[in-house]
């Protein structure tokens, strides 16, 4: 199967988008931490300023999965800043459906993603991988990815609402 | 010592800049910084901003031996996490050393934490160094977490040669 198409995603796709996290969050690990909806990924991504963007990947209705779905794939990105080289592009979540994969979407979704960041005057693309994802280390790493985390010695920190809510209150 | 915070304005982008540079040589990468005042202004204060920042000043009469008065800095944007939504994210934070153990920096991650819960924002993330002992220590201190130790998550990067290479392997 050589048929897909990557779009930018429409509002018509946030049940989809929503579906494919809440996969990529299964394979992490981590599913019931997701608690974002459809109603918030509209109005973050689709109102008057966006939060976040997403590219989807769509194969004919001929080639649909097992469940009928033909939105196999998305990327979210967003751009961020950093001091000493200017504009990054993020890419938070990537993800393609197990059996889509082989084929060469997630290649062609990241080399759209790199030319994004190419024509926005990006410096570089991050992206976070939790480190016993060898797999998908492996996929960066082939494509000329550095880990800045053993490189450089960078470790992500995270204070939650509940910290924030107590720090500003003082 | 009195301090006071307040959002940058684009004439604070020089102060940025020098602040910028002392925390680089504090990281030891000063080689990296690659970028001046110029696109602070055009990046930070155009309709579409693409980072915020909040900078501490302290009155003349307490100016630094060099004759500043602005001391301290945050840098930082919004970002999404597909699990929360909303979510900011501090990509710098610097006290200068002769400012410190005043409150300062406690002030400025207050602010951050201000901006954040009226803004909705589910968390605040940042990144620190493995060997920056004083910083892990403080943000220890504010209930933060490592989720580098915690969840094993890593920071990758695509840039320079490697990024050009992708792009020109677009379809």
């Amino acid at each position: 199967m050589a048929n897909f198409i990557l779009r930018n995603a429409e509002p018509k796709d946030v049940s989809d988008i929503l579906r494919l996290i809440k996969e990529l969050a299964k394979f992490e690990e981590m599913e019931e931490q997701v608690v974002l909806t459809e109603k918030e990924l509209l109005e973050d991504g689709f109102g008057d300023h966006p939060f976040y963007h997403c590219v989807v990947a769509e194969v004919p209705r001929e080639k649909q999965s097992e469940e009928g779905y033909t939105v196999v794939g998305f990327a979210m990105y967003y751009f961020t800043y950093d001091p000493w080289i200017g504009k990054l592009l993020y890419l938070e979540d990537f993800y393609v459906m197990k059996e889509f994969r082989g084929y060469g979407i997630g290649s062609e979704i990241l080399k759209l993603l790199s030319e994004r960041a190419v024509k926005t005057r990006c410096s570089s693309m991050h992206f976070i991988v939790a480190e016993w994802n060898k797999p998908s280390i492996e996929f960066y790493k082939r494509r000329g990815a550095s880990d800045l985390s053993l490189e450089e010695g960078w470790r992500l920190f995270e204070i939650n609402k509940q910290s924030l809510l107590k720090m500003s209150a003082k | 010592m009195n301090f006071i915070i307040r959002a940058a304005r684009p004439e604070d982008c020089k102060a940025v800049e020098r602040m910028i540079m002392e925390l680089a040589v504090y990281e030891r990468m000063p080689d990296q910084v690659k970028i001046s005042h110029k696109e602070l202004e055009r990046d930070g204060f155009s309709q579409n901003p693409f980072y915020h920042c909040l900078v501490a000043e302290v009155p003349e009469a307490h100016k630094s031996t060099e004759g500043h008065t602005t001391v301290g800095y945050v840098l930082y944007y919004y970002t999404y996490s597909t699990w929360k939504g909303r979510c900011i994210y501090m990509e710098d934070l610097y006290v200068m050393p002769d400012f410190r153990e005043r409150g300062i920096g406690k002030a400025l991650v207050a602010s951050i934490a201000k901006v954040g819960t009226e803004q909705q924002c589910m968390h605040l993330q940042f990144s620190v160094l493995d060997w920056n002992k004083p910083s892990l220590d403080f943000y220890m201190s504010k209930g933060a977490q490592d989720l580098t130790a915690k969840e094993g998550w890593h920071l990758l990067r695509f840039d320079g040669v490697a990024l050009i290479k992708l792009a020109q392997e677009a379809p």
